[in-house]
């Protein structure tokens, strides 16, 4: 049973010594994390090797990769806890998503119905719903 | 683009026709663009945008100048200093 489903966006920024291999590896491990909680990982984009805005651990280039996650929240506090002790891992971070999502997805909503309400009046009243059938066929 | 009806035209209007003692101080920051549109969502990970916030100093322009409401800068805001965590984006740029 899920109690809360939140999203999560994970990123992690692995050492650029790391092989394909390490990261492959290490999301899987990831993966079997989250899902052992009963979260799911809906997204695995590795950006590959990127140049970092500024040196973190003396390097100047890092391995990205984003995750995004959606689960209750505990799946989270285990993933970072083992980002800490990972080697591999220089730098970690978790942003929740799903509400600035939503409410992105309301303002949206309400342009739009802004929008057609605005243009149904330039037709004028009755006439209205004729003239936006019109212009959706 | 959005068209927005609540547009303030004074924003526009801002230099015109001061008297002349007032013109003599310097006038030391103009409005960029009035009222800024930004999108519903502002993702910190899209770094070609936050860049266009950010001028060759890697501070976070002032809104005085963007003319994002407050609101947006503060979205704005919290985007750029996630992307600086994860060295997206620089803390200081030289």
């Amino acid at each position: 049973m899920k109690l809360a489903n939140r999203i999560y966006e994970v990123m992690y920024i692995a050492t650029p010594d790391a092989v394909d291999d390490d990261i492959a590896k290490l999301n899987d491990a990831i993966t079997n994390l989250v899902e052992k909680d009963g979260g799911t990982v809906s997204v695995v984009e590795g950006w590959g090797r990127r140049r970092m805005a500024y040196p973190i651990n003396k390097k100047t280039e890092g391995y990205y990769v984003l995750l995004e996650v959606a689960g209750s929240g505990q799946e989270i506090a285990e993933l970072e806890r083992r980002f800490r002790v990972n080697d591999l891992i220089m730098r970690y971070m978790t942003v929740r998503v799903d509400e600035d999502r939503k409410a992105a997805d309301k303002k949206r909503e309400k342009r739009e119905r802004r929008k057609t309400s605005r243009r149904g009046n330039e037709f004028g009243g009755a006439g209205a719903e004729t003239a936006d059938e019109a212009l959706e066929a | 683009m959005v068209d927005r009806d609540d547009f303030i035209e004074d924003d526009l209007n801002l230099d015109v026709s001061i008297d002349s003692e007032i013109e003599k101080m310097p006038r030391r920051f103009q409005r960029r663009r009035p009222r800024q549109l930004v999108p519903d969502y502002i993702d910190w990970k899209d770094v070609d945008y936050l860049r266009r916030f950010i001028p060759e100093r890697g501070k976070i322009m002032p809104r005085r100048i963007s003319g994002v409401t407050a609101k947006d800068q503060r979205r704005i805001a919290k985007a750029i200093k996630r992307a600086r965590t994860m060295a997206l984006l620089p803390f200081v740029a030289d």
